[in-house]
């Protein structure tokens, strides 16, 4: 055998570390696409697809107790430009807590376009979170196709941590009376990268809810883009649609495009949007100081205080905490080196 | 513990202190009163170091060093304290957070170990006592939603919890109801000890029913333009500030 063919792979969870591991949760990984274990359990099942992406069913009525985390990664083993496809279906009457996490384990150019289409049937409850921890080399695309039948609830929490070139698509599609659509994001963007938020929420049935809370922190000469739909349909009245994005610029040189759009063809509804961008409150830091907190804490505290809005929308207390801890050494600047496996190679 | 000599400070070119003149010692309570626009605010603005105003001649000093020379921060650190006449709204850091940091950044600069979770909420809830403020205010975010007097307690609360030596009192009693200021001014003599000081600016006499005063200063158009015992509080009560600002004019003249 020549060294030079002979590539170490070690198990995954020797070398990765996940930095939320969650009390009562099923871990998963998906490898550069490719679900590693299936797992067909009473309530749910995970199955690999024909190719790359994966299967998630919760099956009719099934509350599993327990958190799916499905952990997806880029490594070295592959580096052309991937693009894959999942499905996640969230059954009659059945409720879910899935985790879904992106990371880049090895210092290579990524490229990842994944289209993940989501169905949460008549009166299922479905949570999500997605958090994305990429490095400098990975520009990941990821289109959620959301669609919610009546009664049915889901609520999604996109933490961005990291990453040079993140763009997240929700089109999310309110199919049925009484169904309800939460989304809330937060973004932490430096150095050149860049993300990109583009919303399409349709109302399509009258009686439905939805919210979305977008807030991004912004510093160098990193740039956000946000792009939020709301469309409300000529019958679907009793609509209530809310959509808020604030950033905080930390430099003079980042940058926000905002573009909120209303699109509403039913005259019974209860809709607005919002966005802002702003900077530190000085008054607040120089208030803080007075207290004997130095500047760059006070700094902190009040990034944090900005992030708090969002990271309170997490169902998952433990998980909230462990976001908030995650974030906070985002923002105190401890990303700096790759921290998700034990290579120590970047 | 505390000397101003000759302090003139400016805001964008505009000169508001003309030369200030004050020495307080340990165990004493001073008075600042004026009228509106005399300068008060940015005397207490420019003791606890915000940075919009430049200081463009004279010397601060407390305890032997220069105070002017220290970040606001530091000068916090060192056991100065300033209660705001609009006390900031910082949404989303809760009080119990804010004065945990505080009170442990200060420890830190002592050399102190920090406190722990335990020991910080005995004192916290000690010291909310003397300010009669509900436990509920400790999760909230600080003064978010907080009505003008609990944001008042809240400045007294927090002075509780950092035990200056040195506290300047801006307005404190402005927008506060009888019992509001009771509670404040109880606070502030709870807390009132033989080595620390006070410097409580007010516009009305008012306060000072409460908190009894060693030296009144009348500060009008950038100067103290009168120093005297606690009767001179008495007098402008009575007689309004007019009579005052006329007798110095004569004697200018």
């Amino acid at each position: 055998m020549k060294i030079s063919n002979y590539k170490y792979s070690p198990d995954i969870p020797e070398v990765f570390r996940c930095r939320v591991p969650l009390a009562n949760t099923i871990q998963t990984y998906v490898v550069n696409g490719l679900l590693s274990e299936e797992l067909v359990a009473e309530q749910y099942s995970l199955v690999r697809k024909s190719c790359a992406g994966f299967d998630l069913k919760v099956n009719k009525e099934s509350q599993p107790d327990q958190n799916i985390q499905i952990i997806s990664f880029r490594n070295s083993e592959y580096l052309e430009k991937l693009e894959f496809e999942s499905t996640i279906n969230v059954a009659e009457g059945s409720s879910c807590k899935v985790l879904l996490c992106t990371h880049t384990l090895s210092m290579d150019s990524f490229e990842t376009n994944e289209v993940i289409n989501i169905d949460v049937e008549k009166g299922a409850d479905a949570k999500f979170v997605l958090m994305q921890n990429e490095h400098n080399q990975s520009k990941h695309s990821i289109l959620l196709n959301i669609n919610i039948q009546e009664e049915a609830k889901f609520k999604l929490s996109v933490i961005s941590l990291h990453g040079e070139a993140l763009t997240n698509e929700f089109e999310c599609n309110l199919n049925g009376e009484n169904s309800y659509c939460e989304l809330n994001g937060l973004y932490l963007v430096d150095g050149s990268q860049t993300i990109s938020t583009k919303v399409n929420m349709r109302h399509n049935k009258p009686n439905c809810k939805s919210s979305q809370l977008f807030k991004g922190i912004l510093d160098n000469n990193s740039k956000a883009l946000f792009s939020g739909k709301i469309v409300v349909a000529k019958d679907s009245q009793k609509t209530e649609a809310y959509q808020a994005n604030h950033n905080l610029l930390l430099s003079k040189s980042a940058k926000v495009y905002a573009q909120p759009q209303l699109e509403i063809y039913a005259d019974d509804v209860k809709c607005s949007h919002g966005a802002t961008s702003g900077r530190l409150d000085e008054m607040a830091l120089f208030y803080m100081r007075s207290r004997g907190i130095g500047r760059e804490e006070a700094k902190i505290l009040q990034q944090l205080a900005f992030a708090y809005d969002v990271l309170e929308k997490i169902s998952n207390e433990e998980l909230r905490a462990r976001l908030s801890d995650l974030t906070e050494s985002r923002l105190r600047g401890e990303f700096s080196h790759c921290s998700n496996c034990s290579m120590n190679c970047c | 513990m505390l000397k101003i000599k000759d302090l003139k400070a400016s805001i964008n070119g505009k000169e508001i202190l003309k030369g200030i003149n004050i020495e307080v010692k340990e165990g004493e309570i001073h008075a600042i009163m004026g009228p509106n626009g005399s300068g008060k605010s940015t005397l207490s603005a420019v003791l606890a170091g915000r940075d919009n105003f430049e200081v463009t001649s004279g010397t601060v000093e407390y305890k032997g060093i220069d105070l002017l020379e220290l970040a606001p921060e530091d000068r916090a650190r060192s056991g100065v304290f300033l209660g705001f006449q609009y006390p900031v709204e910082i949404p989303g850091v809760s009080n119990v957070n804010f004065m945990k940091t505080a009170v442990n950044e200060q420890r830190k600069h002592r050399n102190l170990a920090p406190l722990t979770s335990a020991e910080f909420l005995k004192l916290m809830r000690e010291k909310m006592e003397i300010v009669e403020m509900d436990k509920s205010f400790s999760t909230r975010g600080v003064n978010v939603g907080f009505s003008g007097g609990e944001k008042k307690r809240n400045e007294i609360f927090q002075m509780a919890m950092l035990e200056p030596s040195l506290a300047i009192l801006d307005e404190t009693d402005s927008g506060l109801d009888v019992d509001a200021l009771r509670v404040v001014a109880a606070g502030v003599n709870k807390l009132k000890r033989a080595d620390n000081a006070f410097i409580v600016i007010t516009h009305y006499q008012r306060l000072l029913d409460y908190i009894v005063p060693d030296v009144v200063h009348v500060l009008y158009n950038g100067r103290i333009i009168r120093t005297a015992g606690k009767e001179l509080a008495l007098e402008v009560e009575t007689r309004g500030y007019d009579w005052l600002i006329k007798e110095t004019e004569n004697e200018n003249q």
